[in-house]
């Protein structure tokens, strides 16, 4: 009998023991991510997710995510960090540069992680990372994150080249001054119809607009090596009194700074369609195509939407307006994750980069929330289904929500190739042959303690007086005292920060 | 504490003792009500005097990651820096303005709905009438906004009406001068009918005699609306004036951000707008923290004076 108590307390030992084992390489992290499918229900591990189960058996790491809604997650991010206790371990910081993201970092809110990313032994595809890229996140030098890498070439105009037939532009227009004509030709087709598809995110449409018309992006450096802003460049005065004649001529909805930008989509989705212009990222130009194959029976053979980039301006230059530096925000892990976890944690993120983690944060698990059909493409749906079947759509919103968000991809995009469609094509070779167009703010990675403290409610007040003038309720010299009011309010400092540093580099 | 200043006043021929030996022999006297007012004392100390601590932040660089006593001092800096803009002028004035015209214009309406109210007589009517006009108080700001912008958008029915009717069009949304207006009515409709709540119950305290012996004397509606039923309800109007002063400077930045936009920014930036935008969104939290400080300061001037001006006109006021 003591024989067999024994055996069974041994075995219960090693037992023991045997799950102590596992539970060491096992490693709950949380992780705070932007959510942008806020109205599907989220299924997490406990509940059977079959991803978060996926990374689980590929790393041993637990994922506790919480999703805060994209529109609502910078005041979160100051939330959070304003409450050190009660981090999430591992978070996406959505401005490199932002005040909040260098103030916390000085504060060491953030790990170092400048080793880790030079170590390429233990690390390789974090060392991948495009070493001009981490430069551009870097904070005093140091780096705080991994990148989450962005096409730098994304931006441009599409439009509904049906429409731009009927005012005699079946060609696509080959410089900016056609392309102007052409969108004023377009304001005229009906009244009800609009050119520019704008809300109230109008930093992208004015500074497509502006930086095809030649002006420099947020600054310019002029021949004798001083830093200005750009509105005060003469090719942007340009292209804002294009905006503005556009608005005169009926091209752009009066109600345009009261539409959210959630509901970006709507004009061009309408029926009859309200707006035919969109001046954003090209990947949505691809995808408005692909909503008007799949609802309105577009023949896919003769896509209705044109993308327009690289257009020279009437000096004959190129410049294409850089959605980002790229990247579009980075990771962080904080200081909630203790210094002995730091390498696993590190070990994580390293692994999601690699062609399996790629895979699983951006595409899921094959045959649940990808399939690989027969021409070889990867599809959100299994071969001869709908895409809009809603059993895979809900499904895949449900499961692989925003997974994506926590994908850094420094090292290249290692997923299985996407369908492609003509325009899919067009908008990755664009990507490829048009990335030396893409100009830069030349103050970038310039520290200023005035613009962290009032850069960006200084920009705020430029922005709505360059709304008021294309609207037509300022003119011109209203524009003006708005200007010459960002430069006493802040603007100088700024500027003489910057003039300093940039005069110290060179 | 109101407790122990009355029973005290009602201690005649005793000698003038000091607060804290007055105080002592109240508390011997009424243990049972001390003891009963512990909880509400723990209350205000725990979340409103002990928070006030965090004023602290204002006067220095504050970083979560240090011990608010440990971040570097900085004194008025925020305040001179606050000042120093130029713009705190806008902020102030399109506070107040919008605080004046709320007084003005939202305030009253509810006294004059109870009043109209009061005078039904089926009583059937009155009560769903009454139930109607609670109805908008549980509608969400947000929706407001939502239904203002279907509405009065230039696709919206008010939109189109006013523009054919006017020959002209009125830009609802984006016009500067049309903002404060939109704000103001917009509260007015939701708010009104529940603030009748208050004057209805004033208004059953008064003695139906009294109406019944004016009306003998030959006094019309009007005069016994005048000099009956405005008089009984003069205190709860003052009173109710009073308390709103101090929060009149609130003047919910969340249905001001969802109502501004590019075009009409210069009217709709409050100091609450302000607070949310550089201290939320942007992360100053020390210098939104002096801000909200020197907006403090003015609500309490501002009850301050409303209090004597209530006063003076022989009214009890608040305190």
């Amino acid at each position: 009998m003591k024989k067999i108590v024994a055996l069974f307390l041994s075995l219960a030992m090693l037992l023991s023991v045997m799950s102590f084992a596992a539970a060491e390489d096992d490693m709950t992290l949380n992780v705070m991510l932007p959510d942008f499918y806020s109205d599907s229900d989220w299924v997490s591990l406990e509940d059977g997710n079959p991803v978060l189960q996926a990374i689980y058996d590929a790393t041993g790491v637990k994922l506790n995510i919480t999703w805060v809604p994209d529109s609502g997650y910078g005041e979160r991010t100051t939330l959070t960090l304003a409450d050190p206790n009660n981090m999430p371990e591992v978070m996406v910081m959505q401005g490199v540069r932002d005040a909040i993201m260098i103030s916390s970092a000085r504060a060491g809110a953030f790990w170092d992680l400048t080793d880790y990313v030079a170590d390429a032994e233990n690390y390789p595809n974090l060392a991948a990372g495009a070493a001009s890229v981490y430069d551009n996140i870097a904070v005093d030098g140091r780096l705080y994150g991994i990148y989450r890498a962005r096409a730098y070439a994304r931006a441009g105009v599409y439009y509904r080249n049906d429409y731009a037939a009927q005012v005699g532009y079946a060609e696509e227009p080959k410089t900016v001054e056609e392309f102007k004509d052409m969108c004023l030709k377009m304001a005229a087709i009906d009244p009800d119809t609009y050119v520019f598809n704008m809300c109230k995110y109008v930093a992208g449409t004015i500074g497509i607009m502006t930086v095809m018309n030649g002006a420099p992006y947020q600054y310019g450096v002029n021949a004798e090596g001083k830093i200005y802003p750009a509105f005060e460049d003469e090719a942007f005065q340009e292209g804002l009194d294009f905006i503005r004649d556009l608005y005169a001529a009926g091209g752009i909805d009066p109600n345009f700074m009261t539409i959210e930008s959630g509901n970006w989509n709507d004009a061009e989705r309408s029926d009859p369609v309200k707006a035919l212009m969109r001046l954003d990222c090209l990947d949505n130009g691809y995808r408005y195509e692909e909503w008007l194959e799949e609802n309105k029976g577009v023949d896919p053979a003769a896509p209705v939407v044109s993308l327009l980039t690289a257009l020279p301006d009437k000096n004959g230059n190129i410049q294409i307006w850089p959605q980002n530096i790229g990247a579009s925000g980075e990771i962080v892990v904080t200081k909630a994750v203790p210094e002995s976890k730091l390498p696993a944690v590190m070990k994580f993120l390293d692994w999601c980069n690699s062609a399996e983690g790629q895979t699983l944060l951006n595409c899921g698990v094959p045959e649940k929330t990808y399939w690989i059909q027969s021409d070889g493409f990867r599809y959100t749906y299994p071969e001869g289904e709908q895409e809009n079947s809603a059993t895979y759509a809900n499904y895949t919103n449900t499961v692989q929500h925003s997974l994506n968000q926590l994908g850094m991809n420094v090292n290249g995009d290692l997923t299985p190739p996407a369908m492609a469609t003509a325009l899919r094509e067009e908008y990755n070779q664009n990507l490829l042959d048009n990335a030396k167009y893409v100009i830069a703010n030349p103050c970038y990675t310039y520290d200023s303690e005035t613009n962290n403290l009032m850069g960006a409610s200084l920009a705020q007040d430029v922005e709505d007086a360059q709304v008021q003038y294309i609207a037509g309720k300022i003119d011109l010299a209203g524009l003006q005292a708005a200007y010459a009011d960002w430069h006493v309010q802040g603007g100088d400092d700024i500027l003489a920060e910057y003039q300093a540093i940039y005069d110290a580099e060179k | 504490m109101a407790k122990a200043k009355t029973v005290n006043t009602a201690l005649p021929g005793t000698k003038r003792y000091g607060y804290w030996k007055k105080l002592s022999v109240d508390i011997l006297k009424n243990p049972w009500l001390y003891l009963m007012m512990i909880p509400g004392l723990i209350y205000f100390l725990v979340f409103k005097y002990l928070p006030m601590w965090g004023i602290i932040i204002g006067f220095e660089d504050y970083s979560p990651f240090l011990d608010p006593f440990r971040s570097a001092w900085k004194g008025l800096y925020w305040f001179q820096r606050f000042f120093s803009t130029r713009k705190w002028m806008d902020y102030l004035s399109n506070t107040l303005i919008l605080s004046f015209m709320s007084i003005v214009f939202t305030f009253p309406a509810p006294i004059i709905l109870a009043l109209m109210l009061n005078e039904i007589r089926g009583i059937r009517y009155k009560k769903v009438t009454q139930t109607l006009l609670y109805m908008p108080h549980f509608i969400s700001i947000v929706i407001v906004v939502s239904i203002t912008y279907v509405i009065f958008g230039t696709d919206g029915i008010i939109y189109k009406l006013t523009t054919q009717m006017l020959g002209r069009s009125i830009d609802y949304l984006g016009d500067p001068g049309v903002f404060r207006w939109m704000i103001v009515g917009q509260n007015i409709w939701k708010e009104t009918g529940w603030g009748t709540i208050i004057f209805l119950a004033a208004l059953t305290t008064v003695d139906t005699q009294l109406y019944e012996a004016a009306m003998i004397d030959g006094a019309n509606r009007a005069q016994r609306l005048w000099h009956i039923t405005l008089p009984a309800i003069r205190s709860t109007i003052v009173l109710m004036l009073v308390l709103r002063m101090g929060s009149v400077l609130d003047t919910g930045y969340e249905h001001l951000i969802l109502m501004s936009n590019a075009l009409n920014r210069s009217v709709s930036q409050t100091l609450d707008v302000f607070v949310y935008q550089n201290g939320i969104v942007n992360g100053q939290l020390s210098y939104t923290t002096a801000v909200g400080l020197m907006k403090s300061l003015v609500s309490v001037i501002l009850v301050v004076t409303s209090n004597k001006i209530a006063h003076a006109l022989g009214e009890e006021g608040l305190y």
